[in-house]
């Protein structure tokens, strides 16, 4: 099947995308557009991009440094040869249609020219004026000549023009005087600029809830009351206390520390109906990281709902509670009082039990939720869409990130409360709608780039430059940086090292390139994170002056040194020496390693014809590639073919039947019925699947939306009694003979979930509950619903539900996993008993039906199914992606994609954003014509090769082979450079590039030579 | 002919065993395979999980990389262990 290039309605559409927010959320759309060979306008209102996620100090579930891993991503995003950055804009005007807009920015003037700054920050202690430092959330000041954030991209300052001397009084001019690269310009102006794109990207972010409007909870006031935010700051190694938790009353270590859930959230008194989504799991993270930070921190967390839905959520959680030894307290919080003398306060709340307890802390930290982003309305006024009843960008919950005007989308917290994962997952799906929208326009708008000439090093003597990271005080506050750069400027072949502040910033990343050329280097060792990581942009960086790409290595001295050997110091250092001086052995003795490249076959292999198999394969179609659709069952649909309506009252059945028109219709796309895949073979960009019917397809990508499966419960007395149903068949019996008046419904939640042995929340039963117990009250306003929960999981908007079912009546009644619910059959009804916390006695329900919440599972064989693959799974048995925050759809393995239950569970929504997500992703590899091989091959040298064939029965990729004359040779398309052939060479024929035997050799004396 | 049974002895090393120092630390080299074991060492820091410092991980794009040689060189070269992992 060739590409085939889709019906374009307006033939004066153009290929170009404009992305309004640059948080993580546009930055995943800007990037995956910009790869698929579209142009990408990126605007953002702050001096540098970032948005919220910049402000984090660490993410859960790894602990990672928020900062390490949005910078590799602002980097790139600045450095895209199809990316354009508007910082300190915005959109004022758009007029046009679908395809072609018109779209006027507002570009603010900075006062600096960026072409001439260097970021050097010589200006900023000249400039006299202080200002609150907002990024930093009020905690610190920072002058009116500013960087955003030390890790700002692009690394330029800017003046704040409200309050710098010159510009408000005509007076000073002192940073001018200080700038030796001439960058201040006090005649810039604000300008106007118009932008033709043919889609626009809504990405604007979040607001935070004012916790001032709740007096009784002291901020503002009370001075060791902190927002959650200002916690992240103050956790943060480049926060205003650098990373050493300081209360701002007194600047003491806080070892008592408090979290209110809550605040602003899911109360429309004075805060809002909605829940924020992500308070629960980023206050166990905070307390998580305090009592990593300090071993004799307390934490206790105030909350009313535990709502811990994601994948692993629970886990972490649990974790919290029985690693860091959080206590979780279910209580509203009543009043925090300060001490006049410590400045402690004073949390008065109602017990369990009912009665009032008051208990100390030293610090209090309000858990703030989200809000539409500042200018919402204002916004949906400009871009012409509609608003709902909250501000936040109206969607369907069919078509997540479709605006209501054709032709701009949204992603991310605009769209209603999320968290970092699912407003990556809205980036990409995004883009993807924008990719089938201008899927004809790809590569019209964009320029190709050129590198400059690779210099040539051969014969010169080695020039090693070695950078020593402090990453903060990730590595620097156990290891000695400095003592490991000393060392480092001993060993042979190294001409400079130094230590720098955070290499992978952009501020880092060009001084390693000014180095290169300053100090004439021929190869560099960056001694910092992980090479999985961050590798890539460091090979790009020496790239970009000439040096290839394999003339550098990362010696990992955090992950493997400072955070493991955390306050052993000494050791730490040492062992730091040692890792850099065995890299710095291997990095001597590199070569220029060149990269070949392969075509690409621009279809897609789709795994699972559930929804999320069919809405990815009919975004891929739409965007112009081919798609094999593969689904083992002998009809389309999955598990949505039992869905009849969701909580938002949409007519699944109608959309399904719908999508499964399109699919069937759709030239681009052959569905293989009763099918499921036999074999994989091949490589990124190039794979020869064999089917079970034994027919073979080539594709270049491989997406696995396998789904998952529903629960049948043994619980409760299921298969007893008629009266006793599942969630799904109740559903089936409202739409049948509807709910009756006279009829009492008892629902028993997470039956089957969060318990051993599958100890996860499946996420979509709560939603199922409310969807049905509404329905009952709705048309049957005297029946009687009785939900018994743990935690009523109606995160995110759907919070308006669990409001709704309150209204309506519906009974909602408390368990604990110890003291479950009792059920006895007796005739016609159901009985079910229960302890009543309040009442302090049983309570019983006589029960017509009972109706058991069942979750979701894995399938049954996903194992296997996984092993066919090479992929992992998690504990629970759902595939396991490459990176759970910036990576949710991604597998490890090259050309290999995720969507769907088979990830985790999820309701429909999220399945439809993940598909198009992965969608999008795939989109943008298939757009390639060609994809750079790796370097790191096996070479093999005919010349002393005994053809004992040891290679061609060890490779498990076939690249070895008996060629023509007899002997063997090497396919180097087929090699992905395990090196399993050079281990058993007996001739030592092979040789992999970048792990030749000498540069392992090399480490292995380094390592020796220490001891 | 009888055989003098004193004269057998048992074979003697020619080490003379040492007193390990109370503070002796094995000095040891890790070879990971940089999808699995590599990705481990790194998840071991992400989890702050605490180890110690006494091993230095070399780097292979697959543990089938792994070849004699490296690990003749280690000992050789007084190496007290040798961990391999993938």
């Amino acid at each position: 099947m060739t590409r085939i290039t889709p019906k374009q309605e307006n033939k004066d559409s153009i290929g170009s995308v404009l992305v309004v927010g640059s948080g993580i959320g546009g930055m995943q759309a800007a990037l995956d557009l910009a790869n698929s060979g579209l142009m990408v306008h990126m605007i953002n209102d702050e001096p540098s991009i970032g948005g919220t996620m910049s402000r984090l100090d660490k993410t859960f579930p790894t602990g990672d440094c928020a900062m390490c891993m949005i910078s590799p991503r602002m980097v790139e995003s600045s450095r895209h040869h199809n990316i354009k950055m508007h910082t300190l804009a915005k959109v004022v005007k758009v007029s046009g249609h679908e395809g072609n807009f018109t779209a006027t920015i507002e570009q603010k003037a900075r006062y600096v020219d960026p072409e001439r700054c260097t970021g050097c920050g010589a200006c900023e202690p000249e400039c006299p004026t202080k200002v609150i430092n907002i990024f930093n959330l009020g905690l610190d000041k920072r002058k009116a000549i500013y960087a955003l954030f030390p890790q700002a991209v692009p690394n330029t300052r800017a003046i704040d023009p409200v309050h710098c001397l010159y510009l408000t009084k005509n007076v000073c001019r002192k940073c001018e005087k200080v700038c030796e690269a001439k960058a201040i310009n006090f005649a810039d102006e604000d300008q106007l600029i118009d932008l033709q794109v043919g889609s626009i990207i809504l990405t604007p972010g979040l607001k935070t809830y004012q916790p001032e409007i709740r007096q009784e909870l002291g901020y503002g006031k009370l001075k060791n009351v902190v927002t959650a935010l200002q916690f992240e700051r103050l956790l943060s190694a480049s926060g205003p206390c650098s990373g050493t938790i300081a209360r701002p009353s007194d600047g003491g270590h806080p070892k008592r520390l408090a979290w209110v859930q809550c605040v602003g959230s899911r109360n429309a008194h004075n805060g809002n109906p909605w829940c924020s989504s992500v308070c629960c799991m980023y206050a166990a993270k905070q307390s998580i990281i305090a009592k990593e930070h300090d071993n004799e921190v307390q934490s206790t967390v105030f909350y009313m709902e535990l709502r811990a839905f994601g994948k692993d959520f629970d886990k972490y959680i649990e974790k919290a509670k029985n690693d860091a030894g959080v206590i979780y307290k279910r209580a509203m919080i009543a009043e925090i009082v300060e001490d006049p003398e410590t400045k402690n306060l004073l949390i008065h709340s109602v017990g369990e039990d009912g009665r009032s307890v008051k208990e100390e802390f030293d610090m209090v930290i309000l858990s703030i939720g989200f809000e539409p982003h500042n200018d919402a309305a204002e916004f949906a006024k400009i871009f012409g869409i509609a608003a709902d009843e909250h501000g936040f960008a109206q969607t369907s919950k069919l078509r997540p990130v479709d605006t209501s005007r054709k032709g701009i989308y949204v992603a991310g917290t605009y769209q209603g409360p999320k968290d970092i994962p699912e407003t990556v997952i809205q980036g990409s799906g995004a883009a993807a709608e924008a990719m089938a929208l201008l899927g004809d326009r790809r590569g019209t708008e964009v320029e190709e780039v050129v590198l400059p000439e690779e210099t040539d090093i051969e014969g010169e003597e080695s020039r090693i430059g070695v950078m020593v990271c402090h990453c903060g005080t990730n590595i620097a506050g156990t290891v000695d940086v400095k003592k490991v750069a000393e060392m480092a400027a001993k060993e042979p072949g190294v001409a400079h090292s130094e230590t720098i502040i955070y290499a992978c910033a952009p501020d880092g990343q060009q001084r390693i390139r000014d180095l290169i050329k300053e100090k004439n280097l021929n190869r560099v060792v960056v001694a910092s994170c992980t090479p999985r990581t961050h590798a890539a942009l460091f090979q790009d960086t020496i790239r970009e002056v000439g040096l290839n790409k394999f003339l550098f290595e990362l010696a990992d001295i955090r992950e493997q040194c400072s955070w493991c050997h955390m306050h052993d110091n000494e050791n730490a250092t040492h062992k730091a020496i040692q890792i850099v001086n065995m890299n710095i052995a291997k990095t001597k003795l590199l070569v220029p390693v060149t990269s070949a490249s392969v075509g690409v076959t621009h279809n897609a292999l789709v795994v699972g014809g559930g929804i999320a198999g069919m809405r990815a394969s009919l975004s891929l179609a739409e965007q112009g590639y081919g798609v094999h659709l593969v689904e083992r069952a002998d009809m389309l649909g999955g598990l949505l073919r039992n869905v009849r309506t969701n909580l938002e009252g949409d007519d699944v059945q109608a959309f399904l039947a719908d999508v499964i028109q399109r699919v069937i219709n759709h030239p681009a796309i052959t569905v293989h019925l009763g099918t499921t895949v036999e074999k994989v073979d091949g490589y990124v960009g190039n794979f020869q699947t064999t089917l079970t019917n034994r027919e073979i397809v080539s594709h270049g990508a491989l997406l696995i939306a396998s789904g998952g499966e529903e629960y049948k419960p043994i619980e409760y007395g299921y298969g007893q009694s008629d009266n006793i149903i599942t969630q799904r068949e109740l559903e089936t019996l409202l739409a049948g003979k509807g709910p009756e008046n006279d009829k009492c419904y008892v629902m028993i939640q997470c039956v089957g979930s969060r318990e051993e042995p599958n100890n996860y929340c499946s996420r979509i039963c709560c939603q199922d509950a409310l969807k049905n117990s509404i329905a009952i009250k709705e048309k049957a306003p005297d029946a009687q619903v009785v939900v018994i929960y743990r935690d009523m999981r109606a995160y995110g908007l759907k919070e308006d539900y669990y409001r709704r079912a309150r209204d309506l009546g519906v009974l909602f009644l408390l368990y604990t996993p110890d003291e479950k619910p009792q059920v006895d059959v007796a005739g016609d009804k159901v009985k079910v008993t229960l302890p009543g916390k309040v009442l302090g006695m049983e309570m019983a329900i006589d029960a017509d039906y009972l109706v058991l919440s069942t979750g979701l599972r894995p399938q049954p064989d996903g194992d296997e199914f996984a092993k066919k693959f090479k992929l992992t799974c998690n504990i629970d048995g759902f595939l396991l992606e490459a990176h759970v925050k910036l990576r949710p759809v991604d597998f490890p393995s090259e050309g290999f994609f995720l969507a769907g239950l088979a990830h985790a569970p999820k309701n429909l929504e999220e399945t439809i954003s993940q598909s198009l997500a992965a969608a999008g992703r795939v989109g943008a590899l298939l757009s390639n014509d060609k994809l750079t091989v790796s370097g790191v091959i096996s070479k093999h040298n005919r010349n002393i090769c005994m053809s004992c064939l040891a290679c061609v029965k060890k490779c498990p990729f076939g690249a070895p082979f008996i060629d023509v004359d007899g002997r063997v040779s090497h396919n180097e398309v087929k090699c992905t450079g395990c090196g399993i052939c050079a281990g058993v060479c007996p001739a030592k024929a092979y040789q992999v590039n970048y792990f030749r035997d000498d540069q392992l050799l090399a480490m292995v004396d380094s390592v020796t030579d220490m001891t | 002919m009888v055989i003098d049974t004193e004269k057998i002895e048992e074979p003697k090393s020619p080490e003379k065993p040492q007193e390990v120092p109370i503070d002796w630390q094995a000095n040891i080299i890790a070879f990971a395979c940089h999808y699995c074991a590599f990705a481990a060492a790194d998840l071991a820091g992400v989890m702050r999980l605490r180890y110690p410092p006494n091993v230095k991980v070399v780097r292979l794009p697959c543990t089938g990389k792994l070849d004699h040689v490296y690990l003749l060189r280690a000992f050789e070269r007084g190496i007290d262990g040798v961990f391999a992992a993938g």
